[in-house]
């Protein structure tokens, strides 16, 4: 039974009478292409008198639309929320905690999902949802710009000297090159692209200003003081950076696992993927974590269904990197090869960060904190205020969020 | 004769320079429909896509329910310019027709109740249309909500229009039986008839390519307009410029051709008709 | 009773009527989402009680909070720079070109409706194509400016703080001259011609006709129009969500994309309010300029 277990097929049929009347269940999500309503649409397709609705919601607006939908009882039953946001539901009793039908549960067991995405969904001892997939940041670089700059691609930067070092080497302004491309954008983006750099030096949201963030924070100064990198970073989001590094305007480029299929079809030039450099060897390793959890609405009307969707995404664990090249929460589950030789050779260094991802909160005020530590990164890169500075006023801010 | 004809051909030459820069935006639409999903950001701009990518209209005809989509923004064009124009002439017509302080209230009334952007209004009109249950028809609550932001637009342009009919037109007919309401009918509205189509048509324009309500309070997917159909390529990692661009091309062209056809006639409709 | 019906069908009832129903419209669809904004200024807003009128009363707090905020100061400028340039130049290239299409030559009206193509666009779409025609490194902007040897460096109009207001600045122009060029026009067209036809054999100059015939005759016309251009432009938010965002560092911010923020960013409601509450105040001020502007209008 791939698509089922046969645990689950069993309550089925013993749950026959509460299912006599099909249920039909609501559930937003920001794309009809995600694999939570491929599934979706499989499972009302199954003989189970289950049959889902997916809505797609543009991502910028969901969180929004389900406050709206919440305060006046229309939400759906199920959700698909990015991690960060979930601790606000979860926290508020908004979603339900899943604790006691995991315990019944067959097929999903909470201790098989990695440490990350099972924190961003736990809170104060439930468990408000399931990971949908994990994703994490790399560093991606141009091997035909090492070799042209006389860089070693079989070495890529290690250290964030390195890093520096190299990022000045491949910078090429005749050519329109730039070192690096990232973002630092005032917004999830910005965060999700500084804060690891904040842990590697020794910080955490609620710890943002220490002298290793500092110094992370002057390193990414360096790079738009001396044009190693565009100042566009500035307001230009993960996707649109990477794509001038696909274009061959960067010779390198931190972002995640979701740019590898672009980037296979559209750049044509040898690169390979290697972890963020940390701030010296042996020094700790972090990144974060992204991708979104599936949770159920606790005023659902039919929660046992939408639980068993849950069990149903949950078993199709495989599939998601091949299918959708996003990376498997569960512990155990091999990335299958896609066929794509470059995407394979990068499987596992995104494998291997992703055991270093880190979570963003779970704090439901998250957004806050978040606004915070952009507003930190952007006045010391505008040249408002030195590094430092700009992080204690972040850390006072935070300071005030958590109190 | 000459200079005449000289004097058209330099007029004419500039106009289309102007044209051509100011339609630039529009032409980079098209072009970044074409382009691959990185090569939009190639330095130095590609002006000419080096391989047009047409398969990427045919994947949004293909995938995207468009059809669907442009059917329900016809739907949701037409509801609102209808709702606009009936409950917007009347009120445009009575504040062109006197000149006194209440009039002056009511005309203030109506520029201050434009004053937020919809935005910073969608949360309060959907709490009250949910519970009011208007949302069970919920491309009927879209057409009340937007007509709420383009009806000012609507009355403003309207009333200079209605303030350009000579009054005595109207006190004649009154004089001949007519009931106010018949004389509005039979004879204002039809004299007002450039203006009030003119304005028709910038707002259904509007109606045609809202965003933030249709967002909101249209829950289903085959209700939605093609405005939300395209904002579906948007996804926080992974965003498909190209075939959002290619959606906006499919969906603005056939509107805009009708309308450079249409205010041709319109306005020089305008110089020559009625209005005089 | 029987006055009443009387009076509507002969009477001013008929217009009490009309306007009656307008008014009653726009104070249900707009005017009570104004007013619960207005409560909710003064309230303690949590995220998940949005449903409800009643929470926690706050008095001036979120006044206090926002005054306070160091962005305040600066969303201020930008704001009222933001309007001011977009309305200035929106209304003098929408009037000179309509005034340069009132001229009678061969294509004239075609050619005008082509600029319409930027009231056509959905605002996303002008966000986007902005975002890129500006872009410092491959936007087309800046490589003709090079090109032509205006600059010598290119410009990040998105990213550089003195700049970034700018940059939203332009694409609204574009976004807006459309709808001032055409207002503007049905006000020229409807100016009798042989008003020109008298000041010309009294040898008045273009200069003298346009001064003393055009500018007073389109006065009701510009009054609207530099009124309803106020009122679009403080509701301007696709152009700053697409291009700046606001930034870098709250250089680009403006207040209708503050309170949006602070609302459905950071989901403080309240404070979101009250920025909302602030604009209410300054477009009462416009719409009374614009109603003064209406008494000195001529009817034919």
């Amino acid at each position: 039974m791939k698509r089922l277990t046969l645990t689950t097929l069993a309550s089925v049929l013993l749950c026959s009478t509460a299912f006599a009347d099909d249920i039909t269940l609501t559930m937003w999500t920001e794309s009809s292409n995600a694999p939570e309503s491929v599934f979706a649409q499989e499972f009302s397709d199954m003989d189970n008198g289950i049959t889902i609705d997916v809505r797609e919601v543009r991502f910028d607006d969901l969180v929004a639309e389900t406050l709206r939908a919440f305060a006046t009882g229309t939400n759906p039953d199920i959700i698909a929320i990015d991690n960060p946001d979930h601790a606000a539901f979860a926290s508020r009793g908004a979603f339900l905690d899943l604790t006691p039908m995991i315990e019944m549960s067959d097929q999903i067991d909470i201790e098989n999902y990695f440490d990350g995405p099972r924190s961003s969904l736990t809170w104060d001892d439930g468990v408000y949802g399931i990971p949908r997939a994990s994703n994490t940041i790399a560093l991606y670089y141009n091997k035909d710009m090492f070799r042209a700059a006389g860089l070693d691609p079989d070495s890529p930067p290690a250290t964030w000297a390195e890093f520096y070092d190299a990022a000045k080497a491949l910078t090429d302004p005749d050519n329109d090159v730039y070192g690096v491309a990232f973002s630092a954008k005032a917004s999830e983006e910005g965060t999700f692209q500084f804060l690891p750099w904040a842990q590697m030096g020794g910080g955490s949201f609620d710890n943002i200003n220490t002298d290793g963030a500092a110094e992370a924070l002057d390193l990414w100064k360096r790079l738009f003081d001396e044009g190693l990198t565009s100042p566009d970073t500035l307001t230009r989001g993960q996707w649109d950076s990477t794509g001038t590094f696909n274009g061959g305007n960067a010779a390198m480029a931190i972002s995640g696992p979701w740019e590898l299929k672009r980037m296979a079809e559209d750049a044509d030039f040898d690169w390979g993927v290697t972890l963020l450099p940390v701030r010296e060897e042996g020094g700790p390793r972090a990144s974060a974590l992204g991708d979104f959890n599936l949770a159920v609405f606790a005023n659902s009307e039919n929660p046992e269904a939408a639980f068993q969707f849950l069990e149903y995404y949950d078993s199709q664990a495989e599939r998601i990197w091949p299918e959708f090249t996003r990376m498997p929460s569960k512990i155990g589950v091999e990335l299958a090869p896609t066929g794509d030789e470059k995407i394979d050779a990068a499987a596992p260094v995104f494998v291997e960060q992703l055991q270093y991802a880190r979570n963003r909160g779970p704090h439901p005020e998250w957004p806050r904190i978040s606004k915070a530590i952009q507003d930190g990164f952007q006045s010391a890169l505008t040249g408002q205020a030195e590094s430092k500075e700009a992080l204690d006023q972040a850390a006072g801010a935070i300071e005030r969020i958590l109190n | 004769m000459t200079d005449t004809r000289l004097r058209n051909s330099v007029m004419l030459a500039v106009a289309v320079i102007l044209a051509a820069i100011y339609l630039f935006p529009l032409y980079w639409m098209y072009v970044t429909s074409l382009k691959t999903n990185s090569s939009i950001f190639a330095v130095p701009p590609e002006f000419l896509p080096g391989a047009p990518q047409w398969e990427t209209y045919s994947l949004i005809w293909g995938e995207s329910n468009i059809v669907r989509y442009l059917a329900n923004s016809l739907f949701i064009a037409f509801g609102v310019t209808l709702v606009t124009a009936v409950v917007g002439s009347g009120a445009a017509y009575v504040l062109a027709r006197y000149r006194n302080i209440w009039i002056d209230v009511a005309l203030f009334m109506v520029l201050m109740l434009q004053v937020l952007p919809p935005s910073l209004m969608v949360t309060p009109i959907f709490v009250a249309f949910t519970s009011l249950g208007i949302l069970d028809y919920p491309r009927i609550g879209t057409i009340l909500a937007i007509s709420a932001k383009t009806m000012p637009f609507f009355i403003i342009l309207c009333r200079a229009a209605f303030m350009t009919i000579p009054r005595e037109l109207e006190e004649a007919a009154l004089v001949d039986g007519n009931s106010r309401i018949g004389a509005f009918m039979m004879v204002v509205l039809p004299l007002a008839r450039n203006g009030i189509l003119v304005a028709a048509l910038l707002i259904f324009m509007q109606g045609f390519g809202e965003y933030v309500y249709s967002a909101s309070l249209i829950a289903d997917n085959r209700l939605q307009p093609a405005s939300i159909g395209m904002t579906n390529y948007l996804q926080p990692n992974v965003v498909t410029w190209n075939a959002i661009m290619a959606f906006a091309a499919t969906y603005v062209t056939p509107i805009l051709a009708a309308f450079v056809i249409l205010q041709r006639n319109i306005v020089s409709g305008l110089t020559s008709g009625a209005l005089k | 009773m029987q006055r009443i019906a009387h009076t509507i069908r002969d009477g001013v009832g008929f217009d009490v009527l009309l306007i009656a129903f307008a008014l009653f419209y726009l104070f249900a669809f707009a005017g009570l989402p104004i007013l619960y904004n207005v409560i909710l200024s003064f309230q303690q807003v949590d995220m998940f009680s949005l449903g409800s009128l009643f929470h926690e009363i706050t008095g001036w707090e979120n006044y206090v909070a926002v005054f306070n905020d160091p962005l305040a100061s600066r969303v201020f400028w930008n704001t009222i720079v933001f309007t001011a340039a977009s309305v200035f130049f929106q209304f003098s290239i929408g009037f000179a070109l309509a005034l340069y299409f009132n001229q009678r030559f061969p294509g004239a009206s075609w050619i005008r409706g082509l600029f319409l193509a930027g009231w056509v666009m959905p605002g996303l779409v002008v966000g986007v194509l902005w975002n890129w025609l500006l872009s410092g490194d491959f936007g087309v902007i800046n490589w003709v400016l090079m090109s032509m040897g205006f600059i010598d460096e290119p410009i990040f109009w998105r990213s550089d703080t003195d700049y970034s207001l700018i940059a939203v600045i332009l694409a609204n122009v574009w976004y807006g001259v459309p709808f001032n060029m055409i207002l503007l026009a049905v006000g020229l067209a409807a100016i009798p011609d042989d008003l020109y036809e008298a000041a010309s054999l009294d040898g008045a100059t273009t200069w003298q006709k346009f001064w003393t015939i055009t500018l007073p005759m389109m006065r009701s016309t510009i009054g609207a129009v530099i009124a309803l251009g106020i009122i679009f432009t403080l509701q301007q938010f696709d152009l700053f969500a697409a291009v700046t965002s606001g930034g870098p560092a709250g250089s680009s911010m403006v207040a209708q994309y503050w309170s949006w923020e602070l609302s459905f960013r950071q989901f403080d409601f309240g404070r979101g309010a009250v920025i909302a509450v602030m604009m209410i105040v300054v477009v009462l001020g416009v719409a009374a300029i614009y109603v003064r502007s209406t008494r000195q209008e001529t009817r034919l």
